[in-house]
């Protein structure tokens, strides 16, 4: 496991999920991480611009310049995972795979849906 | 619907919790976010939906912005300790500056803390006051009180809730197994009542105790006790012999500074032998007054209330107060009477340690201001592009405060080193300076000082950089405005400092060489190789002049016949012994024979002293004119005096003493004055020589000392001399050792001490100053580059740049000195109390301090002004 995978908090690995498919904007990586954790995750302004400070020092993500589409407002910055931020990423996803395939081959989660 | 660009604007108020650093990277980006989601949940959920947001975004923030100062701090200091890393040898030595003059003032603030600021340590202190006796007309202040006296003060006051007594005698103190010779305080019985001590084993003295032929008590002190009795917890009730009577021990005192002095035992005052044959002597004054004001009482009131009792004694006693004496009473707050000799000598101290601490807060300015020049190109953009303003600023300051805290721990480290020292030196001006300790208020003052300095002159010096970048940006680009008047503030503190110096090295110069003038004061005696042996009598077995004549005789024999003894002598005291120097009481009035006593003549007094005849060779004191004592002035023979010089031009003017006679008890007895010695400076060489009447030990039996002079080095022969007197009498209790030229030195050792710490400044000041001078030419050397390479191309010689580097420096110095003398001229004036025949304008004084400021100056100049003519002009214009 890399050191940046040791400090990589879930709230930082759904930001990287979130721009995992493509560059996005502050308000874009709120609503898609509320999205997919169906509400469970809600980040607060504050939390995520934490966030994006912490991966923005780690490198693991960069903030894009120059890229406006049509009805983009001026000032809003858009972020994009770097190289080594797809591969921390990717990291991450692997050993929850395998940690959920361990807890399969143990049965948990079917004990867990029974229960 | 709240309207947005109210919710943007409570947003805003919000974000302010979070560093300035992450508001200006990120606030825009978050407004604008917060101001979607706003719309997104008011649109969606109403407005229980919207609160609930508000809420937990309020709440976010709050719990994020701690972590996010944090890590701005950790950050700052990471970066702080690596720039002074990189630049070890000027982080060091600001450091070592700064810690040095906080040293200086932590020191000399914990003296000031313990004796003038603290209260004093006893139950409602303030209230406490001393009583003194005055006889103005002849220059006496502080006279003690005799048995009457005291008598009648505590009967007729109506001022004073309790009115104590003390004086403080030598007594042996007989146990089974051994003898102590013990310091006894001899006190009222409501003396620690008074003072509010409570015992901490069994009790104090009661009102029972000092009554006639009562039981005879001791308390002893904490120290006596530990040493002497090993802490013995059983100690009450344990019987000592002493003065040919048993004393019972009733109680131990805590471990509290005993004032006025410090005992080993406490008595009550009737017990006192010496005291108990004064008891009817209105002129036997021995005793200190002490008292406690009524509640509501001023000292005002209490000062008219004494006066009032003085003026009817006056009336009723007129022998004892003669009109021509100018007698009063004084009464002074004890604690402003404790301090009242140390409080200018220790203001003065911390100012002159304020002093140093100014001089070095320009130096960490300086190196605030360097820094920001060498990082210009960096700060300069920064700027431009509005970033990091403030960020600068906190930068700028987490640098200056960890230089600050480090200063601060040097500084605690000099002040607990020097402590003993400063104790030593407090000691010889204030019965307090055993309180003086290192405690939280100490330490709390080094962090301030460091704190405040470096945070006023670090906030300072980056503002003031802050607002030369913008002009720098708009003038001309990268390239700022020329050094010449971009430094105009360096050079500034460089003036400032060498003024500052220039103040405390002329305060420091004064005072060595008023301490050089009261050294080289000749004291009238020959001091070296001078052993004085302090020795005492008992009472008991010699109570009469003729007993003491005949051991004195038999005791001299002894100690002359050792080997290594040249003469010896036992007299009453010796000049400038420490025990005799605060006794300074009425002396020996007497009269001389045919002299008319009219009322406006002053009575004569003069300073008595018993001695055998070899004390005047022992000493070396001449003989003026006349004879000295011989062996047949005797018990038998008619009484002789000898008169020092002063006294007889004093008291005969022209006409020869010789062959006069005195009396000192209205002519019951007539002594014949015999001969005129030389003058001695008794009460050490600073004071006049006092008038002084010599009688011989034969005639008046009072012993004090054993003076001898040795053939070689006196402090080999203590022990010698010591078994010599104790196979005379083993009973015979020697008190203090020491050697003349020990009390010669002790007695000039308060301007000594403060010659040594006012220079120890001075020189520090001088340091910092001549490295401020040396760094900052440096400095200016190397942003000066390319101006110099450009100059030596066009035919400047390495001389030229010599010069004109050290003219840059030296106007600094010249103006800096021109303010010091001003400043130094002004100021010292308050040294005129402590200075010894030297004027606070002394020129000789001002000439060398001046020279040798220039000459460090041009010094520390030059070295730069060197490394500038060295500048290879093809590499300076290349590196721009």
């Amino acid at each position: 496991m890399s050191n940046s995978q040791a400090g990589l908090t879930p709230a930082m690995f759904h930001v990287l999920l979130a721009l995992a498919d493509g560059d996005k904007h502050g308000y874009a990586i709120l609503k898609e991480v509320a999205a997919h954790t169906a509400g469970e995750v809600q980040l607060s302004t504050g939390t995520l611009y934490g966030l994006i400070k912490r991966l923005l020092e780690d490198g693991l993500i960069v903030e894009v310049t120059g890229r406006l589409s049509a009805g983009d407002d001026q000032r809003r910055r858009y972020y994009r995972l770097t190289p080594p931020g797809r591969a921390v990423a990717v990291d991450e996803a692997r050993r929850l795979e395998k940690l959920l395939a361990r807890a399969r081959s143990k049965r948990l989660i079917q004990a867990l849906r029974s229960a | 619907m709240p309207r947005p660009w109210f919710a943007g604007r409570a947003y805003r108020a919000v974000l302010r919790l979070l560093p300035v650093d992450f508001r200006s990277e990120f606030g825009d980006d978050m407004e604008q976010v917060f101001r979607e989601q706003h719309d997104e949940t008011w649109r969606d959920r109403g407005l229980p939906g919207l609160l609930r947001m508000w809420g937990a975004t309020i709440l976010d923030i709050v719990r994020m912005a701690p972590r996010e100062h944090f890590s701005v701090l950790a950050h700052d200091i990471r970066y702080a300790l690596r720039m002074m890393r990189k630049n070890p040898v000027y982080s060091l030595s600001a450091v070592l500056i700064l810690g040095l003059a906080i040293g200086a003032n932590t020191s000399i603030f914990s003296v000031v803390e313990s004796v003038l600021l603290k209260p004093l340590p006893y139950a409602d202190g303030n209230r406490l006051v001393i009583l003194r006796q005055t006889a103005v007309k002849i220059g006496q202040d502080d006279i003690r009180f005799s048995a009457p006296e005291i008598a009648d003060y505590r009967r007729r006051n109506r001022t004073l809730s309790e009115l104590v007594e003390y004086h403080s005698m030598t007594f042996t103190l007989l146990s089974r197994d051994e003898s102590h010779r013990v310091r006894t305080g001899v006190v009222s019985p409501a003396f620690f009542d008074m003072f509010g001590v409570k015992p901490l084993l069994g009790r104090a003295f009661r009102a029972d105790d000092d009554t006639p032929g009562a039981p005879a008590v001791l308390l002893l002190s904490y120290e006596f006790w530990k040493s002497a009795e090993r802490g013995d917890p059983a100690i009450v009730g344990k019987t000592y012999q002493m003065n040919d009577k048993v004393h019972t021990v009733v109680g131990v005192l805590p471990p509290i500074p005993q004032y006025p002095n410090e005992n080993d035992i406490y008595m009550p005052s009737s017990a006192c032998p010496f005291r108990a044959r004064q008891t009817e002597n209105r002129e036997g004054r021995m005793m200190r007054v002490f008292g406690r004001l009524k509640p509501g009482v001023t000292l005002q009131q209490c000062h008219a209330d004494l006066a009032a009792i003085a003026g009817r004694l006056e009336q009723d006693y007129p022998k004892a107060y003669p009109r021509t004496a100018g007698y009063g009473i004084a009464s002074a707050g004890l604690r402003g009477e404790l301090t009242a000799r140390a409080r200018p000598m220790l203001l003065l101290l911390m100012a002159a340690a304020a002093i140093v601490l100014l001089i070095a807060c320009a130096n960490v300015a300086k190196l605030i201001l360097a820094r920001m020049a060498q990082r210009e190109r960096e700060l300069v953009i920064r700027t431009a592009m509005g970033a990091g303003a403030a960020r600068l600023l906190r930068q700028l300051l987490t640098e200056s405060l960890i230089l600050a805290l480090l200063a601060a721990g040097v500084g605690m480290l000099c002040a607990t080193g020097s402590l003993r020292l400063l104790t030593e030196f407090a000691g010889q001006l204030t019965p307090r300076a055993r309180e003086i300790g290192i405690d939280f208020w100490v330490l709390l003052f080094a962090v301030f000082c460091a704190v405040a300095t470096t945070v006023i002159f670090g906030s300072m010096s980056a503002l003031y950089s802050r607002s030369r970048l913008a002009a720098g940006l708009k003038e001309s680009g990268m390239q700022l405005a020329p050094p010449a008047r971009r430094n105009w503030m360096r050079g500034a503190l460089i003036a400032a400092q060498v003024a500052f110096s220039y103040v405390l090295l002329i305060g420091a110069g004064l005072m060595v060489r008023s301490f050089i003038q009261l050294r080289s004061v000749d004291p009238g005696f020959v001091p070296q190789r001078v052993l004085a042996v302090g020795f005492d009598l008992s009472w008991s077995k010699y109570g009469n002049d003729t007993e003491v004549a005949s051991i004195i005789k038999r005791l001299l024999d002894k100690v002359q016949s050792q080997p290594g003894v040249g003469v010896a002598a036992i007299a009453s005291s010796f000049p400038m012994d420490p025990d005799t120097f605060g006794m300074n009481d009425m002396g020996q009035s007497f009269r001389i024979e045919g002299a008319v006593l009219s009322g406006a003549e002053q009575p004569k007094v003069a300073n008595l002293r018993t001695v055998t005849p070899g004390y005047f060779q022992t000493l070396g004191v001449p003989v003026v004119a006349g004879r000295l004592f011989r062996d047949s002035d005797n018990q038998t023979a008619p009484p002789v005096a000898l008169v020092s010089r002063s006294l007889a031009r004093k008291r005969w003017g022209a006409q020869d003493p010789i062959g006069r006679r005195v009396t000192f008890n209205d002519g019951k007895k007539w002594t014949t004055i015999v001969g005129v010695v030389g003058d001695v400076k008794e009460f050490g060489l600073a004071r006049e020589a006092p008038e002084q009447l010599y009688m011989p030990l034969a005639q008046v039996g009072i012993v004090g000392s054993l003076l001898v002079r040795t053939a070689g080095d006196p402090a080999t022969l203590p022990s010698q001399v010591r078994r010599a007197i104790l196979a005379i009498d083993p009973q015979i209790s020697i008190t203090e050792t020491k050697t003349l030229e020990e009390a010669r030195s002790e007695s000039i050792a308060s301007p000594r001490t403060s010659a040594d710490l006012f220079g120890l400044f001075a020189v520090l000041a001088l340091i910092i100053a001549v490295a401020g001078i040396g760094s900052m030419l440096a400095l200016s050397v190397r942003q000066r580059a390319r101006e110099i390479g450009i100059r030596m191309a066009l035919g400047a010689t390495p001389g030229d740049i010599v010069r004109l580097v050290v003219r840059q420096g030296m106007l600094l110095v010249i103006i800096g000195l021109a303010v010091g003398l001003a400043g130094a001229v002004e100021l010292t004036g308050s040294l005129k109390t402590l200075l010894f025949e030297v004027q606070p304008t002394d020129p000789a004084t001002y000439t060398l301090v001046s020279a040798v400021l220039f000459g460090a100056a041009l010094l520390a100049a030059y070295v730069p002004a060197r490394r500038a003519a060295r500048i290879d002009p093809q590499n300076a214009l290349r590196s721009e």
